[in-house]
């Protein structure tokens, strides 16, 4: 048995078989509309085109899983239940869910279906984790990305619930479901309509040779020519304290966790996830073959050959983030 | 057409990939020397083949708000102007400094010709600096997703609006080196006497239409 499941985004039909193709063993996805927290412009998922992508990753033998992992409004929680019967009549091999009330429907409704915890739940301790388990009969969750790779063998261990933790892509440095930063600056919320910096608030200047970024009325960061860039997000957004600028919260990095492979098999972590649903195929098939051939090499040597990915990364640098209590 | 900028794409083609950059830049560069009488109805129809061929993306275009995205390849003299919206897709060559749209996408040319295939990652070019937007950002996210899902094979696009001759596509490619390497040295032996019997043509078409016109009268 291979020690670890990989787990990889896709934001189109042509990304999932981009990431199947590539060699992932699950691919995750969204529908089009505000029940996921990747709703870009021109992103996610017809529900024809979900029913597809199950087929096609089933008749290669891979998993399909639908996140629904934002918070339904009072108001209209019907897209929200939409979503999960959907994805359960189309033979999803899981949800990917967030919101106590849609694990409920859920495990109601559709008993089985298979649960998973969204990192926007935020559960980051073996108390709340075990409440999820035993309430919601949640058979894995998705680890925030603030815990050390000691927090999480300690909680998988305590809890018996398969553990999946990010191993690439963009770092959300804030206690993931709860962060209002982007809210305050755009009146969208990442965890209500699935927005982060939404596009429609962003806008890049040319100033001379500085290119700013600008997200609603605020200046979040200026480049100078040449220096690699980031995400428009106020979390690594540049700022002025005490007459010096500098990134008060995180820079523009990627999580890289691929030398910790050893370390996340002894944790007793069972699935690795690639995060960027928002990015293009091209990248899709990159970051996932690179994986793939990590993995077979671990599986294989016991050994982690880092990938060459740089090229793909935020700010052209990678961390193992609070993995290894390195990151500030 | 005023041409103020030089074209370099050969410069910049990377590697395996100059047979592409060197027929579409040519073909753009056909484009310009015909002047817009005959040189709008074929892009139109390069329109009429996308949408025909990807459905998914053509309706993605559709369904967003009537805009223009001015593609500005640093590299070639002239821009492309995108239309979009409800009336659908629609193309014209431009210059790009006194050209103003709703958004600006500016890279080289080659690594604009990846992009539209989905052979590279926007997010990555952009983090590089290879890439910039300018503009109404959401309109080019939408307009980059909506490409992204396709399979979308820029000479094959070509090879349809180009009738019986697009079946010199495959074979063009399986020698693609050489093919390129010809194309590079014919570009300007071929362009002058084209250019010249065009110019001849369009004053002709425009006399015949004069004529046409009085006769309606």
């Amino acid at each position: 048995m291979a020690s670890f499941e990989l787990i990889c985004p896709a934001g189109t039909p042509a990304a999932l078989r981009a990431a199947v193709d590539a060699g992932a063993d699950s691919v995750y996805c969204g529908f089009r509309d505000e029940t996921n927290a990747r709703n870009f412009p021109g992103l996610n998922f017809s529900p024809t085109e979900m029913a597809e992508g199950v087929a096609y990753a089933h008749r290669r033998g891979r998993s399909l899983f639908v996140a629904i992992n934002t918070y339904p409004a009072a108001s209209n929680p019907a897209p929200w239940h939409r979503a999960v019967d959907q994805a359960a009549e189309f033979g999803a091999d899981a949800v990917i869910l967030a919101d106590l009330g849609l694990l409920d429907y859920a495990a109601r409704r559709h008993p089985r279906l298979r649960l998973h915890l969204s990192v926007q739940a935020s559960a980051a301790n073996a108390d709340a984790v075990a409440l999820y388990r035993d309430v919601f009969g949640v058979r894995r969750v998705v680890l925030p990305r603030v815990l050390t790779v000691q927090d999480i063998a300690r909680l998988t261990a305590e809890t018996g619930v398969e553990t999946e933790v990010f191993v690439f892509g963009g770092l959300c440095p804030m206690a993931e479901g709860r962060c209002s930063l982007s809210s305050y600056a755009t009146g969208q919320s990442p965890n209500r309509q699935g927005v982060c910096s939404p596009a429609s608030h962003v806008r890049y200047e040319q100033r001379g040779d500085v290119m700013a970024s600008r997200l609603g009325d605020f200046t979040i960061n200026l480049f100078e020519e040449g220096e690699p860039a980031g995400y428009p997000t106020l979390c690594k957004g540049r700022f002025v304290t005490n007459d010096r600028s500098s990134y008060l919260f995180e820079e523009p990095t990627s999580l890289n966790a691929v030398a910790l492979l050893p370390e996340l098999k002894a944790a007793g972590v069972r699935a690795l996830k690639i995060e960027g649903r928002q990015r293009g195929k091209a990248y899709i098939a990159a970051t996932v073959a690179a994986y793939r051939q990590a993995l077979d090499g671990f599986d294989r040597t016991g050994r982690a050959e880092v990938p060459m990915l740089a090229g793909m990364t935020e700010g052209q640098r990678g961390t193992t983030g609070a993995y290894t209590r390195t990151w500030r | 057409m005023p041409t103020p900028r030089s074209d370099d794409t050969m410069a910049n083609a990377p590697d395996g990939r100059t047979l592409e950059t060197a027929v579409t830049a040519l073909a753009l560069r056909v484009a310009d020397a015909v002047g817009p009488r005959l040189r709008d109805p074929v892009l139109d129809r390069l329109a009429g083949v996308f949408v025909r061929r990807h459905p998914r993306a053509a309706e993605a275009v559709s369904s967003l708000p009537q805009a223009t995205v001015l593609i500005d390849a640093v590299d070639l003299p002239w821009g492309l102007l995108l239309r979009v919206g409800p009336e659908g897709l629609r193309l014209r060559l431009c210059e790009v400094a006194t050209t103003t749209a709703d958004a600006t996408v500016r890279g080289r040319f080659a690594a604009l010709l990846d992009l539209a295939e989905g052979r590279i990652d926007g997010d990555a070019l952009f983090f590089r600096r290879d890439l910039t937007i300018a503009g109404d950002t959401a309109l080019v996210v939408a307009l980059r997703n909506a490409l992204d899902g396709e399979e979308i094979d820029v000479l094959a696009e070509m090879d349809a609006v180009a009738g019986p001759l697009g079946r010199l596509g495959p074979m063009a490619r399986r020698h693609a080196a050489r093919v390129a390497e010809a194309l590079g040295g014919l570009q300007g032996a071929l362009l002058a006497p084209v250019v010249g019997r065009v110019g001849a043509l369009e004053k002709r078409l425009a006399r015949m239409e004069t004529r046409m016109k009085a006769g309606e009268r």
